[in-house]
């Protein structure tokens, strides 16, 4: 990711009051994760993986506090289980910002299942979501995630993709 | 050891905490040996997510002493989060495992922690969490609990307790949203703070 694409992001978490960051990292969002650990304004948890990141995120949601879940879109379906009982059964959302891998333009075998099962997945579950691959739409983007999740209580993602991870 | 006698000691010594506890029989239990902690308590169907979830709203209110009740199954289906515990030292999380070594809501068949070679404690102290132990006897169980409360660290309590269900008490009837709100009203009154607030004007 470019330095402001990152700049961005952490803009965006900023505006909409996220103070807890849970991840797992990837490799499209390299540049992202040690900027987060950077930031003062966030306290990052790193998990082993994403449907714990989920759990915990949660958890954070009944504090009162704001919580992101930062992962690759594979993190998606490890996070299902606990994704479905908390949002479908209980109404606790996760607000998530997930890497597009698997999207057109994608050179690597193994990410090809992710680009392929995002989007079931996300749809299965009723978890709206927008695709974002310019810069000037990730802030706006994160904003009305967590608008939407604050209104349904239930989850919501933003996927980052194209040109601001390649 | 009994889980039943074993909540109605832990329940004796909290007031102001917040639990977050597991699925199956342990819900009805615990709705009855702790009626003073109904509010502050998270009913959830969730296997695996209880400690997460107590350990993300020990990670939102520090201040605050969070109890996870969980389980042998709840545990064991997501391990990892005793590394998670390890490195970020939640110093207000208390954890009860409650280890009957089945799965008793669906009848009983054996989890891996009844083959007597799966060691829950000695896992979550391998994985960093200093204070992890097992309980057998009531005795020992309420040193523990008096031993977490004093202590300021991640605390866990692996309960080995009979199969056996409570006789006679009363069925918990509310579902997961219904218990979300009366949990989340419980820690906006308690904290002064909003969390499920009131729509926008527009």
């Amino acid at each position: 990711m470019r330095p402001s694409a990152v700049d961005a992001v952490i803009a965006g978490l900023k505006a909409a009051g996220v103070s807890i960051v849970c991840y797992l990292p990837d490799s499209l969002f390299k540049e992202l994760y040690p900027a987060l650990d950077a930031e003062p304004t966030f306290r990052t948890i790193r998990v082993t993986n994403e449907g714990e990141g989920a759990a915990i995120c949660g958890g954070v949601f009944l504090s009162g506090k704001r919580a992101v879940l930062i992962m690759e879109n594979s993190g998606l379906r490890a996070s299902v289980e606990p994704l479905a009982r908390m949002g479908l059964g209980a109404g606790i959302p996760v607000i998530m910002i997930m890497s597009f891998r698997g999207e057109l333009g994608e050179n690597n075998w193994w990410a090809i299942p992710h680009g392929i099962t995002m989007e079931p997945v996300l749809n299965a579950l009723r978890i709206p979501y927008r695709i974002v691959d310019r810069e000037a739409e990730i802030a706006r983007a994160v904003a009305d995630a967590y608008q939407w999740s604050y209104a349904a209580y239930h989850h919501s993602a933003v996927v980052l993709g194209g040109e601001l991870v390649r | 050891m009994r889980r039943f006698d074993c909540m109605t000691i832990l329940a004796s010594r909290l007031s102001d905490e917040l639990v977050i506890l597991s699925l199956g029989g342990s819900v009805d239990e615990w709705y009855n040996a702790a009626p003073h902690m109904r509010e502050a308590s998270l009913f959830q169907q969730q296997l695996g997510c209880v400690t997460p979830q107590a350990f993300g709203l020990a990670a939102g209110l520090p201040h605050r002493r969070i109890i996870s009740l969980d389980t042998d199954g709840g545990l064991l289906f997501n391990l990892g989060i005793l590394a998670t515990l390890g490195n970020e030292q939640p110093g207000n999380l208390k954890v009860v495992v409650w280890d009957n070594e089945c799965y008793q809501s669906i009848g009983g068949p054996p989890t891996h922690t009844a083959s007597g070679r799966v060691d829950l404690a000695a896992i979550a102290r391998g994985a960093g969490v200093e204070q992890a132990h097992t309980a057998t006897d009531i005795e020992g169980f309420t040193k523990l609990c008096d031993l977490a409360m004093k202590t300021y660290g991640p605390f866990v309590i692996v309960a080995k307790v009979d199969t056996t269900p409570e006789p006679g008490i009363r069925r918990k009837h509310s579902d997961g949203r219904e218990d979300k709100y009366i949990f989340v009203r419980h820690v906006e009154l308690t904290e002064s703070i909003t969390i499920m607030g009131p729509s926008e004007h527009n």
